[in-house]
């Protein structure tokens, strides 16, 4: 995407600057998107990113910039100005001199996709959003369907002054489906968005009528949903995206960024039990075309799979290059970043509980009453209080060991691990779902996944 | 080529294609200094900019943009533009005519100052915080300012520019006291550099977080609520502007649709956006379709006045344009808030029940579709007009538009919050809220 030269005068300039390290992120996107509403094109958009954002090292002290003029005099300048910032320009230093060899690493193409983003033609793909619209339609309450398909092509360099040069081409497509029953008890949604690393293929793989059908069901399970109850109860937690409760309550906590500063209620806990027995937390940025899978990380190194929790006990944090000068844990490949606006921090990939044995039907005996969260939202965590909360998108209520009526607007919340340390059983049906983070280095595509499990006990905000 | 002079070529390629277009650049700066231990930990410094077209072909709208200012991807745009145009089933499509509309700088020398008073203030406001031994860890302090020229201009003779910008003091640290743990954070927001103080921040941080420390559990209950004027912010920021936003009022999403003269908030409740208020943050001389800005009262009274309208929404509902054009180069026409604020009242006397200092999980838990929030909230427990202890670990649940109706009094001061735009709120008391927790 940059010459080789010109990637190795910025490099060296920096160094020769004072800077201990420089690295070079390069990019360019292309994206599409449309939204089309009720079978009409409502949104239809295109667009190219481009920039590199340029990160020095002095210490564990951090300059970076980015631009999106990316011509040999910006860049330098670039380079300049931000020598000049750190207050250390005109140093000549010996690690300055000579050439860099670049050891060249070029993606395998793991999570390449069978259809190229080149693929153009528009109205394939608003005929399989109109056949997600039809599925929707499950009953006469359905009064709008809002189909969104993302697509984008990311092509990326890391070049650093250790000699790491990195390319990789990441395609991710998501399509994104709103159903909105209504009758005269009010307005409600319901919403299912697989999306991969793969191109329209995702299509084959989640046929939109099926997509569809599933958002227009939780929509009318929603409409004829009471509000939640409210207070303390057990609750058995639906597979896939479910996972966000850990991604929360558990991943957050578990990244460089907050345990480097003692900020995570779990720094310093390495060998320790911090789960019970039941659980065990993965990272894997390894997953063949998952959603939150790529071949490098953005700061250039394989990605791997990270066992984060084994049976309880705390193996390994997820660490970046920072996050590794500032605690001296191997780094975990990491590093990620939305784009070329962000300085990369330590962030999750696909990160799931790993499967137990216990079936599914066995968590809910025994319930006298409780909550089924049959499909989660979004939530949020403060690493440092551990607080946090998820929103349920379909819950049920759980009387005499049996599911009863829907409820709707429940909203879980906790504090600390504690709630991990509650998991009473795991089953064996792990599923994974997509979903957007955002955290210090922006908005990333990550999966969240899980089996059925069960907490003993969870606050369960409703109508009181 | 500059975004100016791709913004020319692309106006100029779209005239001789027989296109109408609006093209929309923009150029910002941007400066961050992060301070942790005493020392300055990271600096961050920017420059992004980007150019976005809107095409009328056939009378269909379609998007494309780039921050690449290559003539191939400028060529890429434009073609893009025109089949995304082609691609909709919607016709009526138009850009609304206009003239010139001037350049305008509403920063001025605000944020001028030397680099070392800006690393000062980052670092004063993180040693104002270690200053208390209830601090444990700082986890981010940072001083940030940003400033944006934007460029409109189109085949149907509008053309304009103003550039603006702000300063942001902020941190995020946590408090603890016995096994009390409270993560907190703090901002301060000006367009004049000189009118931040770290002090300042850093006392009303250790003020609003102290507070909460030794929190209980709340018990299940329904109880009257005072929203602070933040924590209200939120609330309408994420819930309010959807429902008077009138793109989701014709797609049928808006649960006011239809209530135009119509009571839907309690008498005491007004609601306006002011673009053109003096030093607003958000403050602008016209939206991004070029339409001049002006000050427009959405609920008066507790009565719905108008919807937020562009060009596009006012010529579908037959009503004024309101000037509330909003879109980045990246994005598509929507519309969008300016200086977003609850008129102030006669004061709020609290008697029994719980101030919301700050709400979470509110991209999950509000549902402005249905109206419906579940949040998780941090606050305080008052009882006979004294604030009794901080509560913890609970929600707050409700419907925003019953939530408006129960209104029962309002603060004097505004604060402000920006959320999408720039969002100000006096205290706010509810009559009843649905609060779970033990």
């Amino acid at each position: 995407m940059l010459d080789q030269a010109l990637v190795g005068e910025v490099l060296q300039k920096a160094r020769a600057g004072g800077a201990d390290f420089a690295e070079l992120y390069v990019e360019r996107w292309r994206r599409r998107a449309l939204r089309v509403l009720s079978g009409e094109v409502k949104e239809a958009t295109s667009g190219i990113e481009y920039g590199a954002g340029l990160r020095l090292f002095y210490g564990t002290e951090v300059v970076y910039a980015y631009t999106n003029d990316l011509s040999p005099e910006s860049l330098l300048e670039l380079t300049e100005t931000l020598v000049k910032l750190k207050g250390s320009a005109g140093q000549v230093d010996e690690r300055g001199r000579g050439g860099l060899d670049f050891r060249k690493a070029v993606a395998q193409g793991l999570h390449a996709p069978e259809i190229p983003f080149t693929a153009r033609d528009k109205r394939y793909r608003l005929e399989r959003i109109r056949e997600a619209e039809a599925g929707a339609m499950v009953g006469p309450q359905i009064k709008q369907v809002q189909s969104n398909l993302m697509e984008w092509e990311q092509e990326v360099l890391v070049a650093n002054s250790e000699g790491t040069w990195a390319e990789d081409r990441r395609v991710r497509t998501r399509l994104y489906v709103t159903a909105i029953a209504q009758d005269e008890s009010g307005m409600q949604t319901g919403v299912v968005g697989p999306g991969l690393s793969v191109g329209l293929e995702l299509f084959d793989r989640y046929p939109p009528a099926e997509v569809g059908r599933r958002a227009g069901l939780q929509a009318l399970t929603n409409l004829r949903a009471k509000p939640a109850p409210a207070g303390t109860m057990p609750v058995v937690i639906g597979s896939g995206f479910g996972g966000v409760i850990f991604h929360e309550a558990l991943g957050h906590l578990l990244e460089t960024t907050s345990v480097a500063k003692k900020a995570s209620v779990l720094s310093d806990k390495l060998g320790e039990k911090v789960a019970s027995d039941c659980v065990t937390y993965i990272d894997d940025g390894t997953t063949p075309h998952g959603w939150g899978s790529q071949e490098f990380d953005d700061e250039g190194r394989p990605t791997e799979r990270t066992v984060l929790i084994e049976n309880g006990v705390l193996k390994s944090y997820m660490v970046d290059r920072l996050g590794s000068l500032l605690t001296g844990y191997r780094p975990t490949g990491s590093g990620r970043r939305q784009d070329y606006t962000f300085a990369p921090t330590s962030r999750m990939r696909n990160t799931f509980i790993a499967p137990g044995n216990t079936p599914k039907e066995k968590l809910f005996e025994g319930i006298e009453y409780g909550l089924y969260a049959a499909d989660m939202g979004g939530g949020q965590v403060r690493p440092g209080s551990g607080e946090y909360n998820f929103a349920v998108k379909e819950g049920y209520i759980i009387r005499h060991g049996r599911l009863e009526e829907p409820v709707r607007g429940a909203m879980l919340v906790g504090k600390g691990p504690e709630s991990i340390k509650r998991i009473v059983a795991v089953s064996d049906d792990l599923e994974m779902g997509p979903g957007m983070c955002g955290s210090l280095s922006g908005s990333l595509p990550v999966e969240v996944g899980q089996p059925h499990l069960l907490i003993s006990e969870i606050v369960v905000g409703g109508q009181a | 080529m500059t975004f100016e002079e791709a913004r020319d070529y692309l106006l100029q390629k779209a005239r001789a294609l027989g296109i109408e277009a609006e093209v929309l650049a923009t150029h910002s700066r941007e400066l961050t200094i992060q301070a942790h231990g005493g020392k300055v930990e990271e600096i961050t410094q920017a420059t992004q900019g980007g150019v976005g077209v809107r095409v009328v072909a056939a009378g269909k709208t379609g998007y494309a943009y780039t921050e690449e200012c290559t003539p191939e991807a400028l060529d890429w745009v434009l073609q893009e533009a025109h089949e995304n145009a082609l691609l909709q089933s919607e016709t009526g499509g138009f850009l609304p005519s206009g003239g010139a509309l001037g350049q305008h700088d509403l920063l001025g020398e605000g944020l001028s100052a030397p680099l070392e008073q800006k690393r000062q203030k980052a670092l004063a406001l993180e040693s104002g915080l270690r200053a208390d031994p209830r601090v444990k860890q700082v986890q981010m302090t940072r001083y940030s300012e940003s400033e944006t020229q934007a460029t409109l201009g189109s085949t149907r003779g509008v053309s304009g520019a103003f550039r603006n910008g702000y300063a942001l003091l902020l941190t995020s640290a946590i408090m603890a006291e016995g096994q009390s743990l409270k993560q907190g954070y703090e901002f301060d927001l000006s367009k004049e550099f000189h009118a931040l103080e770290p002090g300042r921040t850093a006392q009303a941080f250790l003020q609003k977080t102290g507070r909460l420390l030794g929190a209980r559990p709340l018990k299940t209950g329904r109880y009257k609520a005072y929203f602070e004027p933040k924590a209200f912010a939120q609330l309408l920021g994420m819930m309010g502007w959807f429902l008077l936003s009138a793109k989701n009022v014709l797609e049928g999403k808006s649960l006011l649709a239809g209530k135009i003269g119509q009571k839907v908030a309690s008498e005491i409740f007004t609601l306006i956006d002011d673009p053109t208020l003096p030093g607003g943050l958000a403050s602008r001389p016209f939206d991004t379709e070029g339409t001049p800005a002006k000050r427009t009262v959405f609920i008066e009274q507790g009565v719905l006045r108008t919807f937020a309208h562009n060009s596009e929404t006012a010529r579908k509902m037959g009503a004024e344009n309101t000037g509330h054009a909003a879109r980045s180069y990246k994005g598509v026409l929507g519309v969008a808030p300016t200086n977003l604020f609850v008129q102030p009242g006669q004061g709020v006397k609290q008697d029994n029940g719980i101030i919301l200092s700050d709400l979470m999980g509110l991209h999950a838990g509000a549902n402005p579709i249905s109206g419906e929030f579940s949040l998780q909230a941090l606050g305080l427990w008052v009882e006979g007009g004294e604030v009794a202890y901080p509560v913890e670990n609970f929600t707050v649940a409700g419907n925003f538009l019953e939530l408006l109706a129960n209104i029962t009094a309002l603060g004097t001061e505004l604060e402000w919050n920006p959320m999408m735009g720039i969002v100000g709120s006096p205290m706010v008391e509810v009559a009843e809220l649905s609060f779970a927790g033990a």
